[in-house]
C-alpha cells in the first residue's frame, strides 16, 4: 500500500510539472501581443513596455521560464493586471467556496448515482429500470445552469428557503454557510450522478451475472446480504475511476453554477481573467484546479488499492 | 476534456447466447424501434428549423422595441420578449440555427483537426508518437471547460474563436481515438499486404486504413455534437463565446437569469431548447452507433420466477435413506419470437445418503442445468416444471426465502472454475465464515475458528494465514480445496459438484475428488458428480446417470455400466474416454456434436450420430425403459472389446 501511494505521488510531481508548462506556455502561445490584450489598442507604448516589463516578458523566454518556475516554488503565482493583487491571495479567497462546492456536489452525485445505479441494475428491464434509464438520459440532456436557474427560482424566490445567491464563509456563520451551498451542489451534482448511475448499473448487471455470486447463491447468502457485501464492493471497483472523472466534470462545470447563484470561486475568477485577459491570474487558477483534480486522482487510486486487492503491489 | 467522456455506453442487455431467430439485431430492426423514429423525426425538424430559422421566425431577432420589454407570452409574441424588448420565439429559432451551425463546425473541424494527426502518429508511432501523446495528456488533464477558457483567453471572444476552442478539445479526443484504431488496424494482414504489394504510405494510411476506421470515428464523433452544444452554451451563458448580436440560447439564458425576478418565464424556453437538442443529438449519436457497430441488445423484461402449480406437489413414496428426488424435471426456454424448446425433458433423479452419483454426458447435454435445477438456481427466464425434493420441502415450489435457507445449509455446490467462485475483492475466509454465520448462528470467532479447522481439514497448509488471503493468492487446487470447504461448512445432506476437477492439473485431479470422496462418506453426505468424464466416474462413483440431450439415456450401477453399456451413447462416451494402455495413435471421439436444442429430433435424439439407428428410432419418442433409452437395447450386444 505504501509503495502504491509513493508510486502515485511521484507521479502526481510529473502530472503537476506538465500543468504547469501547459500554465506557463498559455502566455506565449497567444498569437496577440499579450500586452495589448490586457491593456486594449489605445494603450501608449510606455504603457506597455512597462507591463511587458512587469510581467518580465522583455526577457529571453528560457530566463522567463527560469524565472517563472523559481518563483512558482517559492509559491509566488504573480500580480494579476487587473487587480494589482497577488494572484496567490486572489486564489486563496477564492480555493474554499470551489472546492466546498465541488465536495458537496461530488458527494452527492457519488451517493445519488451509486443508489440509483444498483436499484436500476439489480432489476433490468423492469420498469423501474426503464424509468429511471430515461431520467438518466433526461439528466444527461438538461444544462446544469440551466436547472440551476430553475431550482432557484423555485427554492429561493418562490419558497423562500434559501438564500436567492451569494456566500457566507464557514467562519462567519456555519449554518448560512451549508444552507447557501445546498441548491448549488445539488445543481451541480446532477449532471455526475446520472452519468455515475448508468456505469453503475452496468457494473451491477456484470457482477450479478458473474460465477461468484452465483455460488453465493448457492451457499444460502441471502439476497440482500448479496447485494451489500459482494454486488457492492465489485461493482464499485470500475466505478471509482468513473467518479474520478466525474469529479473533473464537475470542477468544469462549476464556473456556470457559480454564476447562476454568485459565489466568489475558482470559476467566477477565471471568467474574469479571460475577460480582462489577466494572464497571471488564469495561470495561476489554471495550476490551481490542476492540483485539485490531481489530488482527486491520487484519492481515486489509493481508494481503488483499498477495494481491489488485485492491483495491490506483492 | 472530460466532457466528451460522459457519454456512457448503455448497452447492458442481458447476455444471452444465441437462440433461434435472435440474430435480427439489423439496421432496419433499430429503425424499427417507434421510439427510434420518433426520435430521428425531431432530429430531422430540429435541423430542419435550423436551416429555414429566417423563414419562421415572426420577427428580426435582434429588432429591439422598449415598449414590449420583459413580457410574457401574448398573441403578439408568443413567447414573449427579452429586456430588449426582442421577440423571444424569433431568437429561440435563430438560436437553433446558431446550436446547429457551431457544433457541426466544432465537431467538423475537430474531425479536420485531430482524425488526420492520430493516424499519422499512430501508424508512425515512434518518436513523434511520444511528443503528441505527451501533449494531448496535459491538455486532457486540465477539464474541458477551462480548456476552452485558455483557448479563449489567447485567441480572444467570437464566435469563430468559440468554435475552434470546442474544436480543439474534442480533435484532441479524436486524435487518441482514431490513433488508437490505428495501432490495431496496423497490426492486421491486409496491411502488411499493402506494404508488400508497394502502395505508398499515404495511400495505406487513407484509403487501406481510414475505411476500416471510419465508422467508430463518425459515430464518435456524432455523439460529440450534443457535447459541443452544451460547452457552447455553457461558453456564452458566461459571457465568453459567441458575439453579443448572434442570437443562442446561452446568451438568452444569461438574459433570462437577469431578469428572472421580473419575467420568470424567460428561463423556460432556452433551457427546453438545449435540452431537446442534446437529447436527440444523444440518442441519435446512439442509434447511428447501434446501426454501424450492432452493439446494444434490447433490454427484455425479466420475469419473475415462474413457480410450477403446486398443485401436483405430492413426494413420492421413497425409503428413509434417500435424501434428494428430482422428479420429472423439464426446463425449457423461449425465444424472442416466443417459440419454446426444452434444454431438459423429463429428467428424474434420487440422491441416497453416503452415496456418489455421477452425471454424464457431453457439453449440452443438460448435466449443469439439472444441477442447477435440483440447487434451485435456474435463471428466472426458464421455464421449469417438475419437483425437486429436498427432505419435505419442493425446492421447485417453495417461496425463495425457504429455498435460499436450505441452500449451503442442507445442499451445497461446487462449481468448475474454483478461483472465479470466490468474490475478488473479499478474504477466502469473509466467504467461508459467512455461511457459518447465516445458517449455523456462530459468531464471528466461533465462525473463524470453525473456518479455519474447514481450511486444514481440506489440506491447505498453514490455515490461519492463509484465511485471509484473497482469491487471486490461491492456486486453482487450493481455491477448489477451498470452495469445498465452504460447500461442507454447514455438513449438507448433498452436494453437487459442477466437473469440480476439470479446470485442475492432472496431478491435482485425483486429490480433490479423493477429498470429496473422503468427506462425504465422513459426513454421509449424498454427491450428484457431475463430469464429462467417465475416468472419474469409475474412480469416485457408486452409481451412474448418462445424459444425452436434454434426457437420461441409460443408468445403473457404475460396475455393470461400465462393463456392460446398454445404450450406444454410453458405449460411445466409453470408447471416447483415454484409458492408460491406450495405444498409440489418436484419441477416440464420438463424431458430431450435441444438436442445439431447437433442432432436437422428435425421436430418439441420439438416432444421428448412432450407428445402430433404424427407421424405427426415428418414428416416435423412445422411453426410459428398465434403465435405459433405446429400443434396441435387448437385442445390441455394446459390451467393449477388451
Amino acid at each position: 500500500m505504501l509503495q502504491l501511494i509513493a508510486l502515485r505521488v511521484a507521479m502526481s510531481v510529473v502530472s503537476l510539472f506538465l500543468a504547469a508548462a501547459f500554465a506557463f506556455s498559455l502566455v506565449h502561445l497567444s498569437p496577440t501581443d499579450p500586452v495589448v490584450l490586457a491593456l486594449g489598442d489605445g494603450a501608449t507604448a510606455q504603457q506597455k513596455l512597462a507591463l511587458a516589463r512587469e510581467l518580465g516578458l522583455d526577457q529571453p523566454i528560457l530566463m522567463q521560464l527560469w524565472n517563472w518556475g523559481t518563483r512558482l516554488l517559492g509559491g509566488d503565482l504573480g500580480q494579476s493586471i487587473f487587480a494589482h493583487k497577488p494572484v496567490l491571495d486572489m486564489i486563496g479567497e477564492a480555493m474554499p467556496v470551489t472546492v466546498f462546492l465541488l465536495a458537496g456536489a461530488s458527494v452527492l452525485a457519488v451517493v445519488i448515482g451509486v443508489l440509483i445505479g444498483s436499484f436500476a441494475g439489480l432489476r433490468p428491464g423492469s420498469w423501474a429500470d426503464r424509468l429511471l434509464n430515461t431520467g438518466v438520459s433526461v439528466a444527461l440532456a438538461t444544462p446544469s445552469f440551466w436547472l440551476a436557474l430553475l431550482l432557484g427560482f423555485l427554492f429561493a424566490v418562490k419558497l423562500r428557503l434559501v438564500p436567492v445567491a451569494g456566500y457566507t464563509p464557514f467562519v462567519d456563520d456555519p449554518v448560512a454557510w451549508a444552507v447557501g451551498l445546498i441548491l448549488p451542489c445539488f445543481a451541480l451534482s446532477v449532471h455526475g450522478a446520472a452519468v455515475i448511475s448508468r456505469h453503475m448499473r452496468g457494473a451491477v448487471i456484470d457482477v450479478m451475472d458473474s460465477a461468484y455470486i452465483t455460488a453465493a447463491r448457492a451457499r444460502g447468502t441471502p439476497a440482500r446480504l448479496i447485494a451489500r457485501r459482494y454486488m457492492l464492493k465489485n461493482a464499485l471497483v470500475p466505478i471509482v475511476p468513473v467518479i474520478g472523472i466525474q469529479v473533473a466534470v464537475l470542477l468544469a462545470i462549476s464556473p456556470v453554477i457559480e454564476k447562476v447563484f454568485v459565489l466568489p470561486g475558482l470559476g467566477t475568477l477565471m471568467v474574469n481573467a479571460v475577460v480582462t485577459s489577466d494572464f497571471p491570474l488564469l495561470q495561476g487558477a489554471i495550476l490551481v484546479i490542476a492540483t485539485i483534480l490531481i489530488v482527486v486522482n491520487f484519492f481515486v487510486d489509493v481508494a481503488l488499492g483499498v477495494l481491489d486487492p488485485r492491483i495491490r503491489p506483492q | 476534456m472530460s466532457l466528451a467522456t460522459d457519454r456512457v455506453e448503455n448497452d447492458v442487455g442481458e447476455p444471452v447466447a444465441a437462440r433461434p431467430s435472435d440474430s435480427a439485431h439489423s439496421f432496419a430492426a433499430i429503425l424499427r424501434r417507434p421510439l427510434t423514429i420518433v426520435c430521428l423525426a425531431g432530429t430531422v425538424l430540429l435541423l430542419a428549423v435550423g436551416l429555414f430559422a429566417p423563414l419562421l421566425a415572426p420577427y428580426d431577432p435582434n429588432d429591439a422595441n422598449v415598449l414590449h420589454r420583459l413580457q410574457g407570452p401574448s398573441a403578439l409574441y408568443w413567447l414573449g420578449t427579452d429586456a430588449l424588448g426582442r421577440d423571444t420565439l424569433s431568437r429561440l429559432l435563430y438560436g437553433t440555427t446558431t446550436a446547429v451551425e457551431t457544433s457541426f463546425e466544432a465537431v467538423g473541424l475537430a474531425i479536420l483537426l485531430g482524425v488526420p494527426i492520430g493516424l499519422v502518429i499512430g501508424y508512425f508511432g515512434g518518436w513523434w508518437d511520444r511528443v503528441v501523446m505527451r501533449i494531448t495528456d496535459i491538455a486532457q488533464s486540465i477539464p474541458s471547460l477551462i480548456f476552452a477558457f485558455a483557448v479563449i483567453a489567447i485567441l480572444g471572444r467570437g464566435t469563430g474563436q468559440t468554435a475552434i476552442a470546442v474544436a480543439i478539445v474534442f480533435g484532441i479526443i479524436l486524435l487518441r481515438i482514431a490513433r488508437g484504431l490505428v495501432l490495431r488496424e496496423r497490426e492486421l494482414l491486409y496491411v502488411d499486404a499493402a506494404r508488400v504489394g508497394g502502395l505508398s504510405t499515404p495511400h495505406i494510411l487513407f484509403r487501406e486504413i481510414l475505411p476500416n476506421v471510419v465508422g467508430p470515428l463518425i459515430v464518435e464523433s456524432a455523439l460529440m455534437l450534443g457535447s459541443a452544444i452544451m460547452l457552447v452554451t455553457m461558453l456564452s451563458f458566461l459571457g465568453l463565446g459567441l458575439d453579443a448580436e448572434t442570437p443562442d440560447w446561452g446568451s438568452m439564458l444569461d438574459d433570462a437569469r437577469k431578469y428572472q425576478m421580473v419575467n420568470p418565464f424567460m428561463t423556460l424556453p432556452p433551457g427546453l431548447a438545449i435540452m431537446f437538442a442534446v437529447l436527440l443529438f444523444n440518442f441519435s449519436g446512439d442509434t447511428l452507433r447501434d446501426a454501424l457497430m450492432g452493439r446494444r441488445r434490447a433490454v427484455r423484461r425479466q420475469p419473475r420466477e415462474a413457480r410450477t402449480a403446486a398443485a401436483s406437489t405430492v413426494k413420492p413414496a421413497v425409503d428413509d435413506n434417500t435424501v434428494l428426488i428430482a422428479d420429472h424435471l423439464t426446463v425449457g426456454y423461449a425465444t424472442d419470437s416466443g417459440r419454446l424448446f426444452d434444454v431438459l425433458s423429463d429428467v428424474s433423479i434420487h440422491l441416497r445418503r453416503g452415496e456418489t452419483v455421477g452425471l454424464v454426458g457431453e457439453s449440452g447435454s443438460g448435466k449443469s442445468t439439472t444441477g442447477m435445477a435440483m440447487i434451485g438456481l435456474l435463471p428466472p427466464v426458464a421455464r421449469r416444471s417438475g419437483q425437486v425434493w429436498l427432505g419435505d420441502c419442493d425446492l421447485m415450489a417453495a417461496p425463495t426465502e425457504v429455498v435460499a435457507r436450505k441452500r449451503g445449509s442442507d445442499i451445497a455446490m461446487v462449481f468448475q472454475d474454483p478461483v472465479g467462485a470466490f468474490s475478488p475483492v473479499h478474504t477466502i475466509g469473509q466467504q467461508i465464515i459467512e455461511p457459518l454465520q447465516t445458517h449455523r448462528g456462530l459468531s464471528r470467532e466461533e465462525a473463524t475458528r470453525r473456518a479455519v479447522e474447514l481450511l486444514d481439514m481440506v489440506g491447505i497448509p498453514d490455515a490461519a494465514k492463509r484465511i485471509n488471503d484473497y482469491p487471486h493468492q490461491f492456486s486453482g487446487g487450493m481455491a477448489q480445496r477451498a470452495t469445498i470447504a465452504m460447500a461442507l461448512s454447514c455438513e449438507p445432506k448433498v452436494l453437487i459438484a459442477d466437473e469440480p476437477t476439470s479446470a485442475l492439473d492432472v496431478t491435482v485431479q485425483a486429490q480433490v475428488l479423493k477429498l470429496i470422496e473422503r468427506l462425504s462418506s465422513d459426513t454421509d453426505t449424498a454427491v450428484l458428480l457431475i463430469t464429462h468424464d467417465l475416468g472419474v466416474v469409475a474412480e469416485a462413483c457408486d452409481r451412474v446417470v448418462v445424459m444425452y440431450a436434454g434426457e437420461i439415456v441409460e443408468e445403473g450401477r457404475v460396475a455393470d455400466i461400465l462393463r456392460r453399456p446398454r445404450h450406444p451413447y454410453t458405449q460411445a462416451l466409453l470408447k471416447a474416454t483415454p484409458r492408460n494402455e491406450a495405444p498409440s495413435g489418436r484419441l477416440p471421439t464420438i463424431p458430431g456434436a450435441v444438436p442445439p436444442p431447437w433442432e432436437w429430433p422428435s425421436g430418439c435424439r441420439f438416432a444421428p450420430r448412432c450407428g445402430f439407428a433404424t427407421e424405427r428410432c426415428r418414428a416416435a419418442k423412445i422411453h426410459l425403459v428398465d434403465g435405459v433409452r433405446c429400443i434396441r437395447a435387448d437385442e445390441l450386444q455394446l459390451a467393449l472389446e477388451p
